[in-house]
């Protein structure tokens, strides 16, 4: 199976790899960039632990094959936090109890913040749908949702 | 009582690295010259291993080891029983067991060689049901025992016999519970690196109890336990299911390092952890109970068989917890429990948070509610009348005289914060329309810790550096739920010092004082108390140095706000960094090893009785729910849950607690369920196998109710199982309220609540076989609509 | 171990070169089924040489009205297609049906043209889709062809696509006046939810509250997706004041049982099916009488 060259931006930057034909995005990030915050939970799109923002919106990396991004921009959990300040909702996160295990934690900030980036002032309902594909099995997901309307609230 | 911090909502001390993505778990950890290992597993649930043929996997480029049951020095581990195989020698005894193992370059070339590997079965016929199992002729499962019966536990109290003749109302009813997965979202991972350390191995991984892991894979290699080290990773999730597994896992992970001399990392896929991992025990359960006219229950007979599946692994315990709990928390004269576990050829069973309470407690609950309804008493009259309170004698003969028995308690706060009466009432009522609510509760009581399964013992080292920064180290292990935090809050609060100055070792098995496991909800109760017996030492260590150079009495002394003051006095004496520094100088020692075992405990094991665990706790929830009667939904729309924790150290956390076990509650009582056919795992995976998503979370309503325990730090005690084993029952009981139909099998599926029974896929097992056939690796199975 | 090459192309007409040019080819637009199939193994994949990528044929993103139809590009996904005002305005019953699949990461990638050529029985568009009369544009390098989508589907996970095609536009025929739509859906739990059953309905509803020209098609409950004549039948000609649902439901249950045969799952879906159909109409008629 022959290799294929493929340029596309993370985290603000550009990065251009040589990449399987069947590599997942979720493989690439985890193995060649060693981008490891993102994680791999169930492989069919079913968990959510995978989520990363593709140009702009919340998807499941272990459903795109990375030879489809050219071009694209990828945000993963390790751009959130700039130049040392956390993002407000890793900050709230803390705040809010949101964290135990933390394995979907990533995930679910990635789905939170691409629900943010499109609509500042989701209820708590938009919240909910925002992150129905985010498996987790330790919170309960109350602590998560107080979170984000704290942040959504400032 | 006032605290610094305690019974605080302190922010989590490992939540930075978590939010970041910078917390790495096992799945994350890379070694220069890793192989990468992956486990070819039967293709039968039961079969004879004719021949292996590993050559053409060897070839495979990349491929640098592969090992059979042949390449382990000692094959059979367990903590209970040693007959859970490392590898299968000559024969599979489930559809999980593990065959062969590859170390390889790469995950492709792993994948790629299992599958070359070749392997001649004689499938042999296989026993899935418990029942069939313990019937007199039922051929072994393993051929080296008398019978397939894992164990048997006898609870007698009083005379059955006698208090059914007394009884003026009795019911008889049966109960069943299904397999569950726990459904962390990590699944099994770790790397096993050869000669570090010392070593001869070091692993790294998502383990639950490190040192049951040591200890298993010392065996295996038939070295001796310093020559193993288990160093513990973050963990995403574990409630019970990261032991023998990890164990098994990490033997694998040992062997073919030592072979390659090289890392090698092994990693589940969630397929292969559903298949291959031990589920929560399904029960079958028969009771019947006798009570008075007035509800004052007289007799209870309790029969319970657990499906222990291929192998021993933590059946006996299981099934000794619901021996002493089975009956519910009520005051009974006459009981007669007898619990049993048998092997079958399922997967195997063993510890899910709960450990044998969620169903008996399913049962026992139920029961009530129909007992109640024979009686024609309101559940909540019926439960008022029987349940314990100080000085109740259990059914094991035990006197809770020892702390508060708060079960009035919780039930009133529950029923407060539900509005749980009013509703009653309200949907007692003819409702009109396909859509009717209900109300339901459920009760119980909870033995803290392991009681007489094993020492109950937990140790911790906490060093205070030369610059006041200080180190605790303990054998219980942060599965998520916080624990670090807690024990760091303790050690703050003790030493009256800010809890940024505190670090929480992961446990390091060549480090940690063993502490027994991090189960059965006894981490803050035991380590809790190691953490303040070694902080107690250093505060004495302290408090003799500074009566020695300021003259003021030790016992006069109080350590806060970062200083050792004098009591009553408003001027410090000294800070508590110059106390370090002048420690320092003076050479005094400043690290502590602190050790706490539980309370003497005590069990007859040929009639049950004894002091079988040294305190309780106690929890209420009451769920609402509205059913459509039409399509059989359910739709939780609040669930209360009033626990008893003794003392809360760390509220929010606690919360954190009660929301996450009241979800893994609602997926027990209305959605989860492992299926199998014929010893086949027809969902193996997230997109069959479903656990709650945030759209399924009801209104959930904590209730934190405190009655400081005598015996745990600052009075806590437990919270992690008794917030899941609650919830289905209240959820059952809630939806016979709605529908006038009762319910009497987990999980509450579309099936079940619209015609009373589920509906199988069945299909043969011809169908079964030319699917996994199909799909190589099964990697999944196909939906047969 | 499946083994392939990857191709990707941002043009339609390359993308045909390539299914000409080689044989075995598998298409690969959103990635949510097909991945899955991959990861799998799923014996449901043909055998293929190649993956074709074509998720980033800009050609085939459209979403327009042309004369009395809304036609859209294969590749439009299911969060755009709730999103879009031309939907949510005209075709309120395929945005409920979007809504209700999978999760947002699913919506995000997974497209409506992967919808409509995977052809899972359980899929959440193809009952809209079917009873809103849609067609599908089928091009080769030959040339274009048109069929409705319910000639389109051939079985369970089995369409009339031919090797060298590719699904590039579906198109939908505006409702006239006093058309009312609804559409039912039975999960296990509320997100992340393959249907147990679901069921869309479209119909006209005159003056007089008489329904005209009535579809209902259901999913999960056929071996493929298809309309329900009978059911149909029964319900034209009535009128919101003396239809009886009852009846009606069980016209379904007996139309979609004499389709099915008895399965393991009929004990359950054959009195759900009639409660799906009696709630979409139901909520029909009272909006009907609302509205008057």
């Amino acid at each position: 199976m022959n290799k294929i060259t493929v340029t596309f931006i993370v985290n603000g930057t550009e990065v251009t790899l040589k990449v399987g034909p069947k590599e997942r995005l979720l493989d690439t990030l985890r193995e060649q960039l060693k981008l490891t915050g993102t994680k791999e939970g169930c492989s069919v799109g079913e968990c959510g632990a995978c989520t990363v923002i593709l140009d702009g919106k919340a998807v499941s990396s272990c459903l795109i094959l990375t030879g489809q991004i050219g071009g694209s921009e990828v945000l993963t959990i390790e751009g959130l936090e700039t130049d040392g300040t956390l993002d407000p909702l890793q900050q709230a996160f803390i705040d809010y109890q949101a964290v135990q295990c933390g394995f979907c934690t990533p995930g679910m900030l990635m789905s939170a913040k691409a629900l943010l980036i499109h609509n500042p002032h989701p209820s708590r309902e938009e919240i909910k749908t925002a992150l129905e594909g985010n498996l987790c099995r330790c919170t309960g997901y109350e602590q998560i949702i107080k979170a984000i309307e704290s942040v959504v609230k400032k | 009582m006032k605290f610094n911090e305690v019974n605080k909502s302190i922010k989590r001390v490992d939540a930075y690295e978590k939010v970041t993505g910078k917390a790495k778990f096992a799945a994350d950890l890379f070694f220069p010259n890793m192989l990468y290992g992956k486990v070819l597993r039967s293709k039968y649930p039961h079969a004879r291993i004719v021949k292996i043929n590993i050559e053409k996997a060897l070839a495979c480029p990349g491929v640098e080891a592969i090992i059979t049951a042949a390449d382990i020095p000692n094959n059979e581990f367990g903590v209970i029983v040693q007959n859970q195989q490392v590898l299968a020698r000559q024969q599979v005894f489930y559809i999980g067991d593990g065959i062969a193992a590859v170390a390889a370059e790469t995950k492709e070339a792993a994948a790629e060689a299992v599958e070359l590997i070749e392997v001649e079965y004689k499938e042999l016929p296989g026993i899935f049901d418990p029942e069939e199992a313990g019937e007199k002729d039922a051929p072994l499962i393993h051929s080296e025992l008398e019978n397939n019966q894992v164990v048997h536990h006898r609870l007698r109290k009083g005379d059955t016999e006698k208090g059914f003749a007394q009884a003026e109302v009795i019911l008889e009813r049966e109960y069943t519970t299904q397999f569950v997965e726990h459904g962390y979202i990590e699944t099994e991972s770790l790397v096993a690196v050869p000669h570090e350390h010392n070593t001869l191995v070091t692993i790294y991984g998502s383990i639950q109890n490190p040192f049951s892991c040591r200890n298993a894979v010392a065996s295996v290699l038939k070295v001796p336990l310093n020559k193993v080290r288990i160093i513990q990773n973050h963990m995403g999730g574990s409630f019970g299911g990261k032991d023998e597994v990890m164990s098994s896992m990490a033997a694998r992970a040992a062997i073919l390092a030592l072979k390659t001399d090289r890392p090698v990392k092994m990693v589940n896929t969630r397929d292969e952890s559903i298949l291959e991992t031990y589920k929560r025990h399904p029960y079958k359960m028969k009771y019947k109970v006798g009570a008075t006219k007035e509800g004052k229950l007289v007799a209870m007979e309790i029969k319970c068989l657990a499906d222990s599946g291929a192998y021993a692994c933590q059946t006996p315990f299981v099934t000794w917890r619901s021996v002493v709990q089975a009956t519910g928390p009520y005051e009974l004269p006459n009981v007669k429990t007898d619990t049993y576990g048998y092997y079958t050829n399922n997967v195997y069973t063993g510890a899910m948070r709960g450990y044998g309470s969620p169903q008996t407690i399913f049962a026992q609950e139920s029961l009530m509610d129909e007992l109640a309804e024979e009686l024609k008493m309101t559940p909540m009259e019926l439960r008022l009348k029987n349940i314990y309170h100080n000085n109740s004698i259990t059914a094991s003969g035990q006197k809770l005289d020892n702390h508060q028995v708060s079960l009035e308690e919780v039930i009133n706060k529950a029923v407060e914060a539900s509005n749980y009466k009013e509703k009653y009432r309200e949907y007692s009522k003819s409702q009109s329309g396909d859509k009717k609510r209900g109300i339901g509760m459920a009760v119980s009581f909870r033995g803290c810790s392991l009681g007489a399964e094993a020492t109950d013992a937990a140790g911790a080292i906490v060093a205070i550096q030369r610059d006041g920064s200080i180190l605790i180290s303990c054998g219980l292990a942060e599965n998520g739920e916080g624990l670090k935090t807690v024990f760091t809050q303790i050690a703050a609060e003790e030493l009256g010092v800010d809890i940024r100055r505190i670090s929480y070792m992961e446990v390091d098995t060549s480090i940690s004082p063993e502490s027994g496991p991090t189960v059965a909800s006894r981490s803050t109760l035991l380590g809790g108390n190691a953490v303040k017996n070694a902080t107690h030492q250093l505060k004495e260590t302290l408090a003799d140095m500074i009566e020695n150079k300021f003259k003021v009495k030790a016992s006069k002394l109080v350590f806060k706000n970062e200083n050792i003051y004098e009591k009553n006095k408003e001027q410090k004496i000294i800070s508590f960094d110059e106390a370090v520094n002048l420690a320092n100088q003076e050479g005094i020692f400043l690290s502590a090893y602190g050790w706490y075992k539980a309370p003497d405990i005590s069990w007859d094991e040929e009639i049950g009785q004894g002091r079988p665990y040294f305190t309780y706790v106690y929890g209420c929830q009451i769920a609402e729910v509205e059913v459509d009667i039409a399509t059989g939904q359910i739709e939780v729309l609040k669930m209360t849950a009033a626990h008893d924790v003794g003392r809360a150290i760390n509220p929010a956390c606690l919360k954190g607690q009660i929301y996450g076990g009241v979800m893994m509650g609602l997926g027990y009582g209305i959605m989860e369920e492992v299926e199998t056919v014929n010893g086949y795992i027809k969902n193996t995976n997230f997109d069959e196998y479903l656990i709650p998503t945030v759209k399924d979370m009801p209104e959930i309503s904590p209730v934190i109710v405190e009655n400081p325990d005598p015996h745990g730090p600052y009075g806590a005690k437990s919270i992690g199982e008794p917030t899941l084993e609650l919830g289905a029952p209240a959820i059952a009981n809630a939806v016979a309220h709605a529908t006038g139909k009762r319910i009497r099998h987990l999980p509450l599926n579309l099936e079940r609540v619209l015609l009373g029974h589920s509906l199988s896929k069945g299909g043969t097992k011809n169908d079964i076989l030319r699917i996994f056939n199909h799909s190589k690796n099964r990697k999944g199975s196909e939906l047969l609509r | 171990m499946i083994s392939y090459e990857f191709l990707t192309t941002q043009k339609i007409e390359k993308a045909l070169n390539y299914l000409d040019k080689f044989g075995k080819v598998h298409i690969l637009a959103g990635g949510t089924d097909l991945l899955v199939n991959l990861y799998k193994e799923s014996p449901r994949l043909p055998e293929f040489d190649y993956l074709l990528d074509i998720s980033n044929i800009s050609e085939l993103k459209f979403l327009t009205l042309v004369d009395n139809f809304i036609e859209i590009g294969p590749l439009v996904t299911h969060s755009r297609l709730i999103n879009e005002p031309l939907i949510k305005n005209n075709f309120p019953v395929l945005t409920k049906a979007a809504c209700s699949i999978g999760s947002t990461q699913i919506r995000n990638r997974g497209t409506i043209g992967g919808n409509i050529v995977n052809a899972s029985p359980a899929a959440d568009l193809l009952p809209p889709l079917i009873a809103l009369r849609a067609e599908v544009e089928l091009t080769s390098g030959k040339g274009k062809r048109v069929l409705s989508l319910e000639e389109f589907l051939a079985g369970p996970y089995k369409t009339k696509i031919q090797a060298n095609e590719l699904l590039t536009k579906i198109k939908i025929p505006l409702l006239g006046d006093n058309y009312y739509t609804d559409f039912q859906k039975i999960g296990r739990r509320k997100a992340l939810s393959i249907a147990r059953l679901n069921l869309a309905l479209v119909t006209k509803i005159d003056e007089e509250g008489v329904f005209h020209d009535t579809r209902v098609a259901p999913g999960s409950a056929t071996p493929y997706p298809q309309s329900l004549p009978e059911t149909e039948k029964a319900i034209k000609g009535k009128s919101v004041y003396n239809i009886d649902l009852e009846e009606i439901g069980k016209v379904t249950s007996k139309e979609m049982v004499s389709i099915t045969g008895e399965r393991w799952s009929t004990p359950y879906k054959k009195p759900t099916i009639a409660v799906l159909i009696r709630r979409a109409l139901k909520k029909i008629i009272e909006e009907v009488k609302t509205n008057e």
